[in-house]
């Protein structure tokens, strides 16, 4: 297999973000406090949601909204399988089909956690890609909606907004960060590939495009289905490493954030889901330190709830209305050092 | 008898609630191509409002009822000048994206500077009673609802067909470079669009809120949502499309109500929503939606 040029430099790219990535999980794991250590990794683990939402949202260009619901499947699935028999006899002891009866290795529970996502995304998919891009958005919504009150009503399985607790807590930062790294090699393949630049293509000119034989509905069916897997990764990696999971993470607020950190670096790229991801997280650490009141300068701030929702709402319109292709843009990493 | 007339009932006051949101973002959509994300946010600007209202000691039914429609209508339109007009022009996803992000400020300003917590309005209540007609007996507060939604439709259509500023609003759907071409002001047409939008949300918030009697910062997630909803399902951006589409939401909402069984009420939206998807795969453009080919211009 030769790789043609655009995939030559899609490499290079993949590798430069793999060495940042890799020097600050490094910087992390060897300077960082317990808490900065779990912040850090809450970063990678948004770092991998916001590539997956990338896969589709930055090559077919249509909103998804659905995607903390996907990456909430991945978690339950994983939570489910993996937790040993004599946990779920104390946080599951009503659920219906054996499903506290047994127990799986990690890497089985994983595995299974990311088929069944991919089944489900598969068959949400098929509506998602007939529709138009603003009807997809909105089903996509309503999909979250639906998968969100399956946690809260199935509280026998999920239990809802309470903790599934008695995972085993088997991941570090680094198994974050080699998941991280792979993930934007398979993000930025698949924005090289041959099925990537159609998608692309189709997103420019979907009429121009499916003259030259592509097939754009197929081609968002793929990239929604590489979207929910990838996403199911980003669950697992979050129910392995802290232990308790519940409905609300995996719901609008979520949304938002990754969506933020999408569109502030640029949803084009996987460049700009990197940057985007690492400025919002860091940005939100501070203003949440701002939000608790504290003392500035001599002055006693007072304490305001909501602040970080603000600030994330205002990088959206602010994105929006100032630089609507996000910080990157279109350019990737290696084409800021490597001439044309 | 009166069980079939009062579920008939639910139906038409659940559909003109939606019809009355997805008519406010169908017109704002046929116009600019803007999807509204930020409309649940002015039925909570209503909400607020009657809190407000009754905080100043300012009872009076009529007054809150007309505070509140006007403090929707005002944003509505402070809205469109403020956070829509760097995008007026932008593509699709740029302006749903764009009002995305203005829910979500305003969502967690009404949770900053308010309460998180919901606040209770009694000050609607008296708009239900009991209503004998013959053998059945029906809520007034439904059959205001049904009524007013009705008479708002006839006046819509009055003003898009009967108004040169109506005629030019349809014909902005069609082609705007062409309207402008005719000398009609690009500021008119958008301030009177979000106008309206504001002014339906401002109606349906009257009816939300005496259903419900109190607001938090989420009061019009639900609800519009569900406009959405019936948006896609009657064609985004038809006007009829939409009306079609938010009283057959009402209407299946309520026989999944009636049909499934009580223990599993927390999921009549998952079911409404997959009745929905399979509308969809029926005509995925939506009921009522344009026949143009892709690439036509518009």
């Amino acid at each position: 297999m030769t790789l043609s040029r655009s995939q030559k430099r899609g490499l290079v790219g993949a590798g430069l973000l793999a060495l940042i990535l890799i020097a600050i999980g490094i910087a992390v794991s060897y300077f960082g406090s317990r808490y900065q250590l779990r912040i850090v990794y809450g970063a990678y683990v948004n770092l991998m949601v916001v590539l997956a939402l990338q896969v589709f949202m930055g090559n077919a260009r249509i909103t998804n909204l659905s995607h903390s619901a996907f990456m909430g499947i991945g978690a339950y699935a994983a939570a489910i399988c993996v937790t040993p028999v004599s946990m779920k006899a104390i946080s599951l002891p009503s659920a219906p089909w054996g499903l506290n009866a047994f127990e799986l290795d990690p890497v089985t529970s994983a595995l299974i956690a990311l088929i069944l996502t991919g089944f489900i995304a598969l068959l949400v998919g098929l509506f998602i890609v007939r529709l138009s891009g603003i009807g997809a958005t909105i089903v996509s919504l309503a999909v979250l909606v639906i998968v969100h009150s399956l946690f809260l009503y199935r509280t026998d399985i999920f239990k809802g907004n309470q903790a599934f607790f008695g995972i085993p807590q088997l991941f570090t930062l680094t198994s974050a960060v080699i998941l991280a790294v792979l993930m934007v090699f398979v993000v930025r393949g698949f924005r090289e590939s041959r099925w990537g630049i159609a998608l692309r293509a189709s997103a420019d000119d979907e009429v121009g495009a499916s003259s030259m034989g592509v097939d754009f509905h197929r081609l968002r069916l793929i990239a929604w289905v590489l979207s929910g897997v990838l996403l199911a990764v980003a669950g697992v990696a979050y129910a392995y490493f802290l232990g308790t999971i519940s409905a609300r993470p995996f719901y609008f607020n979520h949304v938002f954030l990754t969506l933020a950190m999408l569109i502030l670096g640029g949803m084009r790229t996987v460049t700009g889901a990197v940057l985007g991801t690492f400025l919002i997280s860091f940005g939100l650490e501070w203003v949440r330190w701002l939000e608790t009141g504290p003392e500035l300068l001599g002055i006693d701030l007072p304490e305001v709830l909501g602040l970080s929702g603000v600030a994330l709402g205002a990088v959206i319109v602010l994105t929006m209305a100032l630089r609507p292709g996000g910080i990157m843009g279109d350019r990737e990493i290696e084409e800021l050092i490597l001439r044309k | 008898m009166e069980y079939v007339a009062q579920q008939v009932m639910n139906a038409l006051s659940f559909g003109a609630e939606y019809a009355l949101l997805a008519l406010g973002l169908a017109i704002v959509f046929s116009i600019m191509g803007l999807v509204n994300f930020a409309h649940g946010e002015i039925i909570a600007v209503g909400g607020y409002t009657m809190v407000a209202m009754v905080a100043l000691a300012l009872n009076n039914p009529l007054i809150v009822i007309a505070a509140a429609v006007l403090a929707a209508t005002l944003a509505s339109v402070s809205l469109e000048r403020v956070a829509f007009r760097p995008v007026r022009y932008a593509d699709p996803t740029t302006g749903l994206l764009t009002a995305f992000g203005v829910s979500i400020v305003l969502q967690n300003l009404f949770l900053l500077l308010v309460s998180p917590r919901p606040i209770a309005v009694t000050s609607l209540f008296f708009l239900e009673w009991p209503i004998d007609l013959g053998s059945i007996r029906i809520s007034s507060l439904q059959l205001f609802e049904a009524l007013t939604t009705v008479v708002v439709i006839v006046l819509m259509m009055l003003f898009l067909k009967r108004t040169a500023l109506g005629l030019a609003m349809r014909a902005a759907a069609l082609d705007f470079e062409m309207v402008r071409l005719t000398g009609i002001r690009a500021n008119r047409v958008f301030a009177a669009a979000f106008m309206i939008s504001g002014l339906l949300a401002g109606i349906a918030c009257i009816f939300i809120m005496a259903r419900r009697g109190s607001v938090d910062p989420h009061l019009g997630f639900d609800p519009v949502l569900k406009a959405f909803v019936a948006c896609v399902v009657g064609g985004f951006g038809s006007l009829p499309g939409a009306v079609l589409g938010g009283f057959l939401l009402g209407a299946i909402e309520v026989a999944i109500l009636v049909t499934l069984p009580q223990s599993l009420g927390g999921m009549t939206d998952a079911f409404v929503f997959g009745i929905v998807a399979l509308l969809l795969i029926w005509r995925p453009e939506g009921i009522l939606a344009s026949r143009g080919e892709k690439g036509d211009k518009q």
